[in-house]
């Protein structure tokens, strides 16, 4: 009788986690991550008004050029070339398939991307990644021209096409 | 046939009777059961149904849409009236049912390759087809699997996992299967990947030998009856003595080209890829056995002889392209060769038997080398056009070389080859290459644009006897589609603008062509159907690395895009759009 | 031993420049105690003229005082000209006798690249498989000449070495050529020379001159690629070395590291110093430098990486294993 009691008691335990209803979350449960990085312009129930998450190194010259220094040490460049794409996508483009804004690109580059992005995260430190989150926002004219590092020296382009228009930038 | 001409055909016949007794052993039963049709790789069918004089009429029988629309460079296989077709990522498989109007889907395999594998792709996320044997279907995937797939009913048979695409590796090449052995091998030459090639049992994918390109001798698989033809080959771990420290690791040099089978001396033949990085000045030495031709036994994969086309390799001249093994009389006596047309837009003639270069002609435009010394075997390079931490301009051929994989095709009855190939130069600033496994390990910011006479390609018809050009068709952009030519005197290739053509195979007059949906690149193929028609088929839907422009959505205002090709295709949007259809064609 | 110091010269080459210098030295504080002299003198001895010629007329200098003046001065011109073209054609033939001419056919050639801040360092060879690649600590055989080529990844910078010859230029894109010959023993600690940004000053480099036999030991020791860990703890750190952000930018010869952006740590613990002779190799200097490298060289390239209390032992013992 006793085991048979003490054995119920067992099975009934076994199943307490798996049955447990959170009727009633804990107050840290609520929170509502307004700081998620959208990648769809679609909010259910109406649009918010919140601003997105910014980079904390935007504006900043010296933050855009260890950017530009860590997209070619770290291989961005094999993939993207000089920000014309390649084995990866252009990322001097209007059409951001995961989201242009620095918190997408951000978790782009810390997560990686289904088709083949890979994932940095653990690697390379968040402050190198906001680093290289405003250098690419300032390819895309995204960044003060004052802040954005002057144009590279590799391959001069012929007049005629892109890379070097005065200003900086690489539009 | 008018008598004249059933005249002039005889003679031709006669003159060739020897190559072609030599070629013909395999009879022609209107099936293309492997990427290059046969062993020695000719892409020639003795179909002659479409022939010069009725071509004006082809028409489009029916066409299948892979519902996918990333480069299409796959040969469709048809065996027993069942036509297989490879797609890029994902890599589906395909089988069309040839005896019913319309070819219908019989089934459809899907291997469900990893899609983060599309990140290690260097020239877009192809595939180059499949190999059929003993009633499977064996190919690759790109997230390094080979797979075997019942033929008949769809089911996997089995799956081998060869690698893995951390280390930056992919495998897009059609495999070859000679003696029971399913070879394949990997791509990576820009990713720092370590490059082999390996040979799988065909009935239980086990793994039976695996080559690797540089490494100490016992990883090449050079052993006793290793007989280089040139002193120079001969020393010890030449694959580890020729490389700085251990970067043979990281060194490229996959299997990723074609491979051809001489089933008398037993011998497969195929060639290594580039040495990696691209800056050749933070590799020293020569790199064997990187840009090397090889000869090894199907069984186990022992090397029997080898030759590096490109020691050093300073300029992507992967040794890959493809070896058509023909028997020649040069100089009086019949020799077996092989010809090889390399990225260095060299023509090579080699003894397949002993690796003796014969001749090594330019068959296109290059200023890279001077000549290749027949004695040594080294070829000599322009010390102007060598690249390293540096800007050099002006270098031709351009890394895809004179003439990249897609394949040529050897007629025994005109004694051509017929070469698609690219007219493009580039500059080159090498700059410091940093290995990250799994990410590009290149080392240059390039920039191509068309060669001299400002077209792009060419498709061109070459003796390899006499060792010169007979007639050569201009291209606007650089003809990245396979060739296949036919005893009805026809050669058919596509152009990256969509046009597929038929040309008269002796004098290269355009007899036939029309407008596919997007740029070709796939490798027409020519088969007999259930009805007994002759019918073309190709595969439509541009991309590579010659339309990664395209197919990858790039900005071409960046010229360094693509490795550079970005540079010289930007105007490719104007003229296709992505696509991924096969067409199949046929007479009314 | 002065360590680094162009007048303690340990070469020929350094020798020439270090006899140049002293050469002028002498000469020229000669002349310059002369010339004092002769401008004190009349402070301090009486001129007899003005004894014997009237006030009136000391002002106006008699015929003969000017002859003799304009002599005296026409003589000390004409002596300053030679002495100063003499020590031209000096300093031009010393110059072109230690930069000219092509070394001798056993030269060991060096190729050095400046980087923002730290030496690349690669030993060439005809033979491949014996290139080797270190950074910022270099030895050399004496009795031998070592060729330089020299270039730089990012700015200029100067590769200087007072012990054993003058400074040459790193430029970018470029190759110069220096060479010279240690013929004594020792320890020398060479510094850029041109400023190259923010941490210039902390960008020395050691060369050690050795016997020949030490060097080839050397050489030997060094082309060898890292030990496996032999013991659990240095399994732990190199596994915490591969698994962070180090394999982005070091390379260690026998493992999966292999990026050359930053300084080549397959024998990190053969080095007396880290940070390009920032700091001494030290287990303490080098928790401090892995920990914060911002701190002894603020604006260095390396990346700040946080890592674990846990991991930072076993990952020095790895390190200081790499000997």
């Amino acid at each position: 009788m006793r085991i048979a009691a003490i054995g119920f008691c067992l099975f009934a335990l076994i199943g307490c986690e798996r049955d447990r209803r959170e009727l009633r979350p804990a107050p840290t449960r609520l929170a509502i991550f307004k700081d998620a990085a959208r990648e769809s312009d679609l909010q259910p129930g109406g649009v918010h008004s919140e601003p997105q998450v910014q980079n904390p190194y935007s504006g900043n010259a010296y933050a855009i050029s260890e950017g530009q220094r860590l997209f070619s040490w770290y291989n961005c460049a094999g993939c993207h070339a000089n920000g014309g794409g390649g084995m990866g996508p252009p990322l001097i483009k209007d059409q951001w398939t995961y989201g242009g804004q620095p918190a997408n690109l951000f978790d782009t580059i810390v997560k990686g991307r289904p088709n083949g992005m890979p994932s940095w995260g653990g690697r390379i430190p968040e402050y190198q990644v906001w680093q290289l989150v405003a250098y690419i926002r300032s390819l895309n004219h995204e960044e003060p021209v004052t802040a954005t590092p002057p144009r590279s020296d590799h391959i001069q382009q012929d007049s005629g096409t892109l890379m070097n228009k005065p200003g900086g930038g690489t539009r | 046939m008018s008598f004249s001409k059933s005249r002039i055909l005889g003679c031709v016949f006669v003159f060739c009777a020897p190559a072609l007794a030599q070629i013909q052993n395999q009879a022609e039963d209107g099936q293309w059961p492997m990427a290059a049709k046969n062993f020695a790789s000719t892409r020639f069918s003795a179909l002659d149904q479409i022939n010069a004089a009725n071509v004006g009429t082809l028409k489009v029988a029916w066409t299948f849409s892979t519902g996918l629309t990333r480069g299409q460079e796959a040969a469709p296989l048809v065996v027993n009236n069942t036509m297989y077709v490879v797609t890029p990522w994902p890599n589906l498989l395909y089988a069309l049912d040839l005896t019913q109007p319309g070819a219908p889907v019989k089934w459809t395999y899907s291997p469900h390759p990893s899609a983060s594998a599309q990140g290690v792709a260097c020239c877009d996320v192809v595939n180059r087809g499949a190999a059929y044997f003993n009633g499977r279907i064996y190919y690759n995937t790109l997230d390094m699997h080979t797979v075997a797939v019942d033929a008949v009913t769809g089911k996997e048979v089995w799956k081998t996992t060869l690698g893995d695409i951390n280390s930056g590796e992919s495998m897009t090449m059609a495999p070859l299967v000679a003696k029971g052995r399913v070879i394949v091998g990997n791509s990576g030459g820009e990713l720092g990947v370590r490059g082999w090639l390996a040979g799988l049992d065909a009935a239980t994918g086990a793994i039976a030998w695996r080559a690797y390109a540089a490494g100490p001798d016992k990883d090449v698989l050079i052993g006793p009856n290793f007989k280089p033809f040139y002193q120079a080959d001969r020393a010890e771990d030449l694959g580890t003595k020729t490389w700085p420290g251990e970067s043979w690791k990281i060194g490229g040099g996959g299997g990723w080209g074609w491979i051809s089978y001489d089933p008398d001396l037993d011998l497969i033949y195929y060639g290594t890829a580039n040495p990696g990085p691209w800056n050749s000045e933070q590799r020293p030495g020569d790199n064997k056995w990187t840009c090397t031709l090889f000869a090894r036994r199907p069984e186990n994969g022992e090397a029997i002889w080898a030759y590096q086309l490109n020691p050093h390799d300073e300029q992507d001249y992967d040794g890959v392209n493809e070896n058509i093994l023909v028997d020649l009389t040069i100089g009086g006596r019949l020799r077996k060769v092989l010809l090889h047309p390399d990225r260095n837009a060299r023509m090579y003639v080699i003894d397949r038997a002993t690796g003796e270069v014969l001749s090594a002609e330019p068959f296109a435009h290059q200023n890279t080398t001077e000549s290749v010394d027949l004695k040594t075997g080294r070829i000599k390079t322009v010390p102007a056009k060598g690249t390293g931490f540096k800007t050099v301009r002006d270098i031709c051929p351009a890394a895809p070389g004179g003439k990249d994989w897609q394949p040529s095709s050897f007629s025994p009855q005109t004694g051509l080859m017929y070469i698609p190939h690219n007219n493009l130069c580039m500059e080159f600033e090498g700059v410091q290459a940093n290995y990250i496994a799994g990410t590009p390990y290149v080392g240059a910011n390039v920039r191509m644009y068309p060669g001299p006479g400002g077209h792009r390609g060419e498709v061109s018809a070459w003796d390899p006897v006499n060792a010169k050009t007979i007639w050569t068709a201009k291209e606007m952009f650089p003809a990245w589609s396979g060739t296949v030519v036919t005893a009805g005197g026809l050669l058919f290739y596509g152009t990256m603008d969509g046009w597929f053509k038929a040309v008269d195979a002796r004098n290269g007059r355009l007899l036939w062509q029309f407008k596919t949906g997007s740029g070709i690149i796939g490798q027409p193929v020519t088969y007999k159907g259930p009805d007994g028609k002759q019918y073309m088929a190709v595969l439509s839907g541009v991309g590579g690395w010659a339309g990664a422009v395209v197919s990858g959505g790039l900005n071409a205002k960046d010229g360094t895009a693509a490795l550079g090709f970005a540079n010289a295709m930007a105007d490719l949007p104007k003229y296709t759009t992505k696509g991924g259809t096969l067409y199949v064609f046929s007479l009314p | 031993m002065i360590h680094q110091s162009a007048i303690d010269a340990a070469g020929r080459q350094a020798a020439q420049i270090q006899g140049l210098f002293w050469f002028f030295i002498v000469l020229l504080g000669g002349i310059f105690l002369i010339v004092v002299a002769l401008m004190l003198g009349p402070l301090f001895c009486r001129h007899r003229g003005l004894d014997r010629e009237p006030l009136e007329q000391t002002h106006t200098p008699s015929i003969e005082t000017e002859r003799k003046l304009t002599h005296r001065v026409g003589w000390a011109t004409g002596l300053t000209v030679l002495i100063l073209l003499g020590l031209v054609v000096l300093s031009v033939s010393t110059g072109r006798s230690i930069s000219g001419g092509n070394p001798p056919a056993n030269a060991l050639t060096v190729e050095i690249v400046g980087n923002q801040w730290w030496w690349y360092i690669r030993y060439l060879n005809e033979d491949a498989s014996r290139v080797l690649v270190t950074a910022n600590e270099m030895h050399i055989p004496i009795g031998r000449p070592i060729v330089i080529r020299g270039s730089s990844h990012d700015v200029i910078h100067s590769f200087w070495i007072p012990n054993l010859h003058g400074k040459r230029d790193l430029i970018p894109s470029h190759t110069t050529t220096e060479w010279f010959q240690a013929d004594h023993e020792g320890r020398y600690r060479g510094q850029c020379a041109e400023f190259c940004g923010l941490q210039h000053a902390h960008m020395a480099l050691w060369v050690v001159a050795e016997t020949p036999a030490q060097f080839d030991s050397w050489m030997d020791l060094q082309l060898r690629p890292a030990p496996a860990p032999s013991d659990a703890v240095k399994q732990k750190g190199q596994r915490i070395f591969l698994d962070h952000a180090c394999v982005l930018c070091h390379a260690i010869r026998g493992t999966t590291a292999a990026a050359e952006q930053a300084p080549d740590l397959t024998h990190l613990a053969s080095r007396s110093t880290i940070g390009a002779g920032t700091l001494p190799n030290t287990r303490g200097n080098l928790a401090d430098w892995i920990a914060d490298p911002q701190n002894s060289k603020p604006g260095n390239h390396m990346a700040t990486v946080a890592l674990s209390r846990e991991d930072m032992p076993p990952l020095l013992t790895y390190l200081e294993s790499l000997k």
